[in-house]
């Protein structure tokens, strides 16, 4: 609800700007799965130390067009992050600065719909540092693989709670993890399980 | 990023650079259960390496039974060849969910382009794919595409060369000691050919005489092909020329010639050629070589369709062949005449299809004097045992001294078998009925039936001892007249082949009949009158079926080497309808046998 108010008002602000097409209805047929690496669990103190996102159309994860940015080091990366994602402080020298990476991300997303693993998280982290910069929040749909999962799982198994972990999804699905905590892995792999989704209702349908 | 193993073929030929552009190239696609990834006549857009699942490649215009061509897993590639084609041939479907990489069209051709060897791999792989396809397309089967792709030298023979100076007389005697048809002419940088018929033209026609130079009546016009070219090219250019023999060149230097009787001899799927073989083996060694071509040339005759009674016939003769040139270098020419050697059991009938034990024995004239025999004779097993037939378990060969007799001590033996009537005297009785002559002097054992139906065909009581063993074991029919299913299927030789073999042995006892085989036992005892011909030919077409049956386990058994395959056990679940009726019937025609069996030797009580 907050949401929607909250993008109302976004897209009014914006309706003469630049930024104004991203506020449109997305017509086309790709989505767009998002992945993102943080040195934190909570969003509202997360800093971004990589971002991944994969186009997938016809069915297809199209990782030749891929997005995969390191960004520089934050202030809050620390050891308990690093130990997640091996990102070190040297290997991020030479990453992108935040507003660069998160023009980037806009660039390449458009309007399409974002699919990810508890996307909320993601888009959560991603907008607290976008709207001091631009003014708005991501307005694009979000699609969480997690929730069309658990759908389908209490759909077809009402009694057990579906277990909702990553890896556990992704072997139930059958999925190949590609590269766990690396951003560009996890989001093809989050694209493989959107797919397989998709397809799971299709061919049950 | 993306987790792709590229350190295998074609891939392993790029460099990393070329790793890299892939890596950053390929996209992933998922599919469904029986999904099809790319149909026949689709253009294909990119090449498919499957990470997960299964896809199998079928041929649309293929009948049902035969339309799974290819079948790729995790690892392998596909695709490419409907790139370089344009389409794709086949239609890819997805056997289990798959997941694939996909290498788009563009970026394939790019690193063809980049990467010759790359580009070869794929090339190469398509005539690779050709040859198999066609192979498994051509009528007849793997035969008839064995023959359609061998290569002229594969089926040539040695040239023999002569100067042009060389005289009629001359020509004559090297075309005698090379076993061969034609003479090659070589005169100033050219070569003529010469053939058994010029020759005698020459001589009878023209009247030249023996001193005259072949060079004068050779015909320097030669039809030439390749060694590399197809067998078949060769046997169109002979057609078409209408000669029976063509040169093999290469370069201007001939190599060999290509003779249409070997054509055609390698085309009548090589017995020919096998036998051919075995009679030319001058040792052991030779003999050995010629022995192992024969379960391949039993495959073949069976991929051609030709009956099972034929196929058993030919491969007795080999297989006797082959035993009768061993005991020929073994033994020294005197011992020969004084001893035959009998085959018995089913190589004795010569309804053995693949090789069986060696059942044999050796039976020596009456005043012969051999004392070295016993050396002899384990050799003589050795030997047997090295060319690929595997000892007798019941130790029923010349190896052990109780099959190595005298004509009157086999004469004692049979006596005391026929009185005693206990089993091992019947199973005897049985082995030596079936026992055929192989090598050395075939008129003793002559004598010898001879003396064993002069005491067992009129001995009602032996006989209705002897027909006992026919009801040894049940007909797998249940009361409604199906066949039995259990699990591990029914025992076909206990079922079916026994029984037939062993009643159709008992009339021939009674009737004395001298053949061994089953069949020809059959054709004798409907010419004799003790059995009616359509039912004597019933009999065959079970005993043929059964047989039938067992073969194919057992080339089954000997292509995936699963030795766990038992090759009397038919698994009546396995078989179509067709077999399934026909398998019902053929019981159907043991069970009536047994029971005119029964009636006539009162086996009833």
């Amino acid at each position: 609800m907050i949401k929607a108010l909250r993008r109302a008002g976004d897209r009014r602000r914006q309706s003469g700007g630049h930024h104004a097409w991203r506020f449109e209805p997305y017509a086309g047929s790709e989505v767009i799965a998002l992945d993102c690496e943080t040195t934190d669990l909570d969003p509202r103190q997360a800093d971004l130390v990589a971002i991944a996102a994969v186009k997938v159309r016809d069915g297809r994860v199209l990782t030749s067009e891929s997005l995969d940015l390191r960004l520089q080091r934050p202030d809050s990366l620390s050891s308990d992050s690093i130990r997640i994602h091996g990102l070190r402080g040297v290997d991020l020298l030479g990453g992108e600065a935040l507003g660069d990476a998160l023009n980037t991300l806009l660039d390449f997303i458009g309007n399409r719909p974002l699919v990810g693993w508890c996307i909320d998280y993601d888009v959560a982290v991603i907008n607290r540092h976008l709207r001091p910069r631009t003014g708005f929040d991501l307005p694009n749909r979000t699609i969480d693989v997690c929730r069309l999962y658990a759908r389908e799982r209490r759909r077809a198994q009402p009694d057990v709670e579906p277990d909702l972990r990553f890896e556990a999804m992704s072997e139930a699905l059958g999925v190949p993890v590609m590269g766990r905590h690396t951003a560009l892995g996890d989001a093809v792999t989050t694209a493989l399980m959107y797919l397989r989704l998709c397809r799971g209702q299709a061919a049950s349908a | 990023m993306v987790d792709i193993n590229l350190s295998q073929p074609p891939f392993s030929l790029l460099d990393d650079k070329g790793r890299q552009r892939v890596r950053d190239g390929v996209d992933l696609a998922y599919f469904t259960e029986s999904e099809i990834i790319l149909d026949a006549g689709q253009r294909g857009e990119c090449v498919f390496l499957i990470h997960k699942g299964e896809v199998a490649e079928l041929d649309l215009n293929a009948s049902e039974g035969d339309r799974r061509i290819g079948h790729y897993t995790a690892g392998d590639l596909f695709g490419a060849i409907s790139i370089l084609n344009g389409t794709s041939r086949y239609r890819f479907q997805a056997e289990q969910e798959s997941l694939c990489y996909l290498l788009p069209r563009a970026l394939f051709e790019d690193i063809c382009q980049a990467y010759p060897a790359f580009d070869d791999y794929f090339r190469q792989h398509l005539a690779e794919k050709a040859r198999y396809l066609l192979e498994r397309r051509a009528e007849g089967g793997l035969s008839m595409a064995r023959f359609m792709l061998a290569r002229v030298s594969e089926c040539m023979r040695d040239p023999l060369l002569v100067e042009a100076r060389t005289t009629i007389a001359e020509a004559v005697t090297q075309l005698r000691d090379g076993h061969a048809d034609s003479l090659l002419v070589g005169h100033a940088g050219r070569y003529g050919m010469v053939t058994k018929t010029d020759l005698l033209d020459a001589l009878v026609q023209q009247g030249l005489p023996h001193s005259a130079e072949v060079g004068g009546i050779a015909h320097f016009t030669l039809v030439t092909v390749h060694a590399d070219d197809y067998l078949f090219t060769a046997l169109v250019s002979m057609t078409r020329h209408e000669v029976a023999r063509v040169v093999v060149m290469e370069g201007d230097r001939p190599v060999g010639v290509v003779e249409l009787t070997d054509v055609l001899g390698y085309f009548s799927s090589r017995a020919h050629a096998v036998s051919l073989q075995i009679e030319q083996a001058e040792d052991i060694e030779a003999l050995t070589r010629a022995s192992a071509r024969l379960p391949q040339l039993i495959q073949t005759l069976m991929a051609q369709g030709v009956k099972l009674r034929f196929a058993m016939e030919l491969l007795a003769a080999l297989n006797g062949r082959i035993i009768h040139k061993a005991f020929r270098f073994l033994m020294p020419e005197e011992r020969q005449s004084q001893s035959c050697l009998l085959v018995m059991g089913s190589e004795g009938r010569g309804e053995q299809i693949l090789k069986t034990d060696q059942d044999n024995a050796l039976i020596l004239a009456d005043g012969s004097d051999w004392p070295e025999i016993e050396a002899s004779m384990q050799k003589l097993t050795e030997t047997l045992g090295a060319l690929g037939y595997p000892p007798c378990p019941g130790n029923i060969m010349v190896s052990n001294p109780q099959w190595v007799a005298s004509e009157s001590a086999w004469r004692g033996k049979i006596a005391r078998w026929a009185s005693s009537r206990d089993p091992d005297a019947l199973m005897n009785l049985a082995i030596m009925l079936d026992a055929h002559a192989i090598a050395g002097n075939a008129g003793l054992l002559d004598g010898l039936r001879e003396h064993l139906f002069a005491r067992g065909s009129h001995d009602e009581l032996l006989l209705s001892y002897f027909a006992r063993g026919v009801l040894r074991y049940s007909t797998p029919l249940t009361l409604f007249g199906t066949l039995k299913r259990p699990e591990h299927g029914i025992d076909i030789k206990k079922g079916g082949i026994f029984p037939i073999v062993h009643g159709v042995r008992t009339l021939a006892l009674e009737r004395r009949i001298a053949p061994t085989s089953t069949f020809a036992r059959l054709d004798a005892l409907v010419d004799d009158g003790r059995l009616d011909r359509p039912f004597a030919d019933d009999l065959g077409e079970a005993m043929a079926l059964f047989s039938e049956l067992r073969l194919r386990q057992q080339l089954e058994s000997l292509e995936t080497h699963d030795t766990s395959l038992e090759p009397n056990r038919v698994v009546v679940q396995r078989l179509s309808g067709f077999e399934r009726d026909l398998l019902r019937e053929a019981l159907h025609t043991v069970k009536e046998f047994k029971q005119r069996l029964s009636q006539r030797f009162h086996l009833e009580y």
